[in-house]
Parts: C-alpha cells; structure tokens; sequence
C-alpha cells in the first residue's frame, strides 16, 4: 500500500489533466499525428484481435449461450410465432413492398447501382461506452474512408466513423451525434434529422414547418446537396408526424434498414471532399 | 529489469488483453475495465503521484485501442488514481473487506468520469439508470481480476519495495530520515 503524502501528486496532476486536454483539444481540431498515432496502435493490436476472435470464437458461442439461454429460447420462440404471422402477411407485405418501389422508383433512388464493399459486422469496439457504434472486417486496404455511407439493401445505416487498415467502426443512424440531410418523398419537404439514441428512432426537429403535410408512413429519403450522403438512399418511414405541434415540429421516422442483428452491410465507395476537420465525427450529414 | 520496463510490459500487456480477451466476454454488452484496474491498482500499491502517471499512460492506451479520443480516459483514469492513492495512505491498512469495497468503488468512479467527460464531449450519450448499472456491473466484472493483476500491479510499480522510505540520518535515533523525508523507488 502507498505511503502517506504525495505532496508532489498535486502539481503532477495538474501537468496530467493539462496534457490531457491539451491532447483532447488538439484531436478536436484535427491534429493528423495524434489520429495517425490511434490508427497505428490500433493496426498492431489488429493481428492479436483478429487471432483472439477465432480462438474464442467457441468459448464466446459457449458463453453467450450460458448467460443468454433464457433470451436464446424466448427469441426461438418468438421467431417461430414471427413466421406464422409472416406466412399469414405475405400478400400484405408484397403490397408494401411494391408501393415502397413505386415510391423509390418514383424519385430515380438505387442505392447499389453505385461502387460498394460488402463488410461483415464484428461487434461492438472496445469499452462499455461505444454504444450506436459497430465494428466492420475493413478498412483503409479495401478502399474504405471515412465519412463513407454505410447501407443495406432497404437504406441508410449510418457512416463509417473511424477507418484504420483492416478495421473500421461505423457510426449508425440512431446515435445521438448522427446527423443526415433528409427529403420527405410525398411532400417533399427537407429537413435535418438525427438519431434518437435509445429509441431506436430518427428524429427530424429542423426545416420542417407547422403548415406542412405530412403523412404517417410517408417514405424519408436523404436529400444529398451539401450532404455527407448521396441523395434519395431510403432513411424510413415517418411514424409520427407532429401535426399538432404548436412551436416547433417534432417529426419521428422509424429506419427502413434493421439496426438490430446485422451481419452484413455496404459500404458506398464516395469519398467525401472534408471541408474541416473533424475527428470527433460530429460534422453533420 | 528497470521499474519503467516493468511498467511499460504491463500497460502494454494490459492493452491487449483489454482490446482482445477481455472484450469478448462481455455480460450485457458491459466488458472488464482492465486498464482501469491497473490505473486504480497503481494509485494504490504506488502512491498518488506515481498512480497517476501510470493511470495517464493506462488512459491513453484505453483510448488508442479503443474509438474515444486520445486524452478522454487519461483526462478521467489520473484524477481517480490519485485519489485512490491518498485514500489508500490514509484508510485503514489490512482490512481486506473494506480494500475490495474501496477498489469496486473506484472502478466504478473510473467508469462514471469517463463517461461523464465523454458526454460532455458529445461521446458516450448514455442516460443516468444505464450508466450505474454498467458502472456496477463493470466494477464488478473487473473485481473478479483484480486479486491477480494487484500482486502484478504491485510489482510493476514497486518491484516488491515499499514506495517511500523515511531515512532518519540521526544513528542515535536508531533509524534514519532523510532531510526531504522522503526517497521514492524509481
């Protein structure tokens, strides 16, 4: 156990928290070393991760059934009810699912007509914190930059955040700090949505205004522009439109493309010409 | 072996056993703070100046494994090593109960400051019910390893000596003290 005293600990601290931030500030405003440094720590670790995932790849399978059994039967559970209630759907689903094309088609979207990489998702990065954040099987050696829109056949998944060279992480359209232009396909209206955390949602609380007609189920598509994104990939469906809003209009979408139990994504080949700096990854889309 | 070797091999191995071994196991999403371990560990066996140097490295390897930006930990891991570091000079010694208490309270602190400064970055935007609950779970789950890493921590930042000797130069006094009182192992 340490001694008493530590009359020096006070001014050393103070050198460490000032390092700290002058580390964080420097990050903040784009230092290239600094993000060169993570990249490369994070290329060396790179060999080790990928050699411990296959290696733990059974004692994972073994103790994730171990603590998660109970949710494994109920979820076994709720598949089997799920696809009787799909059998019993489908002619409903066709229909959604030629309106939803006519919809599309109606605006020229085609989300993979352009260049993409298909990534497999590996988890989530490190720490208990990276919540709204996925890890992918690559990188800068298969061409991936980031900023790239990240996409599954239905729509927008978020945007690659960081990028190292056989890893990256994806920043997915519900975190909180996500930022999209979007385009409301029946009114047309454009608005700036984010990501709504917890709930699973988008959230579209800029550019639409009190007197504009907006329907629940209308299709939500980006707008492009200025946009990090190429415009008209699906975003979602509105599910609540706000239309008794007295200030400020609130508009709900709910993702087309499931967030939840992804295994595999594209990633669109559009590189981003940076206007600033940001690693942060709080530049809006 | 040189007391900085020593603990460079530990963040070092620490680093990667945070970003692959203990990354896998997570329960409810929440993994083992293990570079928060030894930051806490390190105010304890070195002392608060030397904690938290060590907490400060600790912290800037937790964020180039990781995605946070490079200073986040070390900005939260420092502060909460030195503390633990006084308070370990100044509780009670021996009482193992209250020890364990004291690290899974620390560890815990370790996983709210981060948190708490990553949100005031536009990081981590978790609310207050899911941030104790994997604070308490990570505590927790990082106790669980901190019997062995602590004869390691203790190792590395120690080499088995004690941090501080009081040497009283006066041979009549039958012990020997410094004039600064203190003469720390580097």
């Amino acid at each position: 156990m340490a001694a008493p005293g530590g009359g020096r600990s006070r001014p050393t601290l103070l050198i460490l928290v000032a390092a700290a931030l002058t580390l964080l500030t420097m990050q903040y405003r784009g230092v290239e070393p600094l993000a060169a440094f993570q990249r490369g720590v994070r290329d060396v670790v790179e060999p080790l991760r990928s050699a411990t995932d296959r290696i733990s790849a059974p004692f994972r399978s073994a103790w994730n059934g171990l603590l998660d059994y109970d949710e494994l039967v109920a979820e076994n559970e709720r598949l089997a009810d799920e696809l009787a209630r799909q059998r019993g759907r489908r002619l409903t689903a066709e229909a959604d699912a030629e309106l939803l094309d006519r919809l599309l088609g109606e605006v020229g979207i085609d989300v993979a007509g352009g260049r993409s990489v298909v990534v497999r998702i590996l988890g989530t990065p490190p720490g208990n914190f990276a919540t709204h954040t996925i890890e992918v099987d690559k990188g800068s050696d298969d061409g991936l930059a980031e900023g790239m829109p990240v996409v599954t056949a239905a729509g927008l998944v978020g945007r690659l955040e960081t990028v190292d060279r056989s890893r990256s992480t994806v920043r997915l359209a519900t975190h909180p700090e996500f930022r999209v232009g979007v385009r409301l396909v029946g009114s047309q209206d454009e608005g700036l949505a984010r990501g709504g955390g917890q709930t699973g949602f988008l959230v579209v609380d800029a550019g639409i205004g009190l007197d504009a007609k907006v329907e629940a189920g209308e299709v939500v598509v980006t707008s492009g522009g200025r946009s990090l994104f190429p415009a008209d990939v699906p975003v979602g469906r509105v599910l609540d439109p706000d239309e008794d809003a007295d200030y400020e209009r609130t508009v709900v979408v709910e993702p087309i493309a499931s967030l939840e139990n992804l295994s595999f994504l594209n990633v669109l080949l559009i590189v981003d010409e940076p206007t600033s700096a940001d690693p942060s990854g709080l530049r809006g889309g | 072996m040189t007391g900085r070797f020593r603990v460079f091999a530990l963040l070092l191995t620490a680093a990667t056993l945070q970003a692959t071994l203990f990354d896998e196991l997570r329960i409810d999403g929440v993994a083992v703070e293990y570079l928060l371990l030894v930051a806490v560990l390190a105010g304890h066996h070195g002392g608060p100046e030397r904690g938290a140097v060590v907490a400060f490295l600790a912290g800037l390897l937790h964020d180039s494994v990781g995605v946070s930006p490079l200073g986040l930990h070390a900005l939260a891991f420092a502060p909460v090593a030195a503390a633990v570091g006084h308070l370990s000079a100044r509780l009670a010694a021996g009482a193992r109960g209250l020890a364990a208490l004291g690290l899974l309270a620390a560890v815990a602190s370790g996983v709210g400051v981060a948190a708490a400064i990553g949100n005031l970055f536009g990081l981590h935007p978790v609310d207050a019910t899911t941030l104790f609950g994997t604070a308490v779970l990570a505590a927790v789950m990082t106790g669980t390893v901190a019997v062995p890493t602590s004869r390691i921590v203790q190792w590395a930042v120690t080499g088995g000596l004690p941090v501080d000797v009081n040497v009283d130069r006066n041979p009549g006094a039958g012990s020997l003290r410094a004039p600064t009182g203190r003469i720390g192992r580097r």
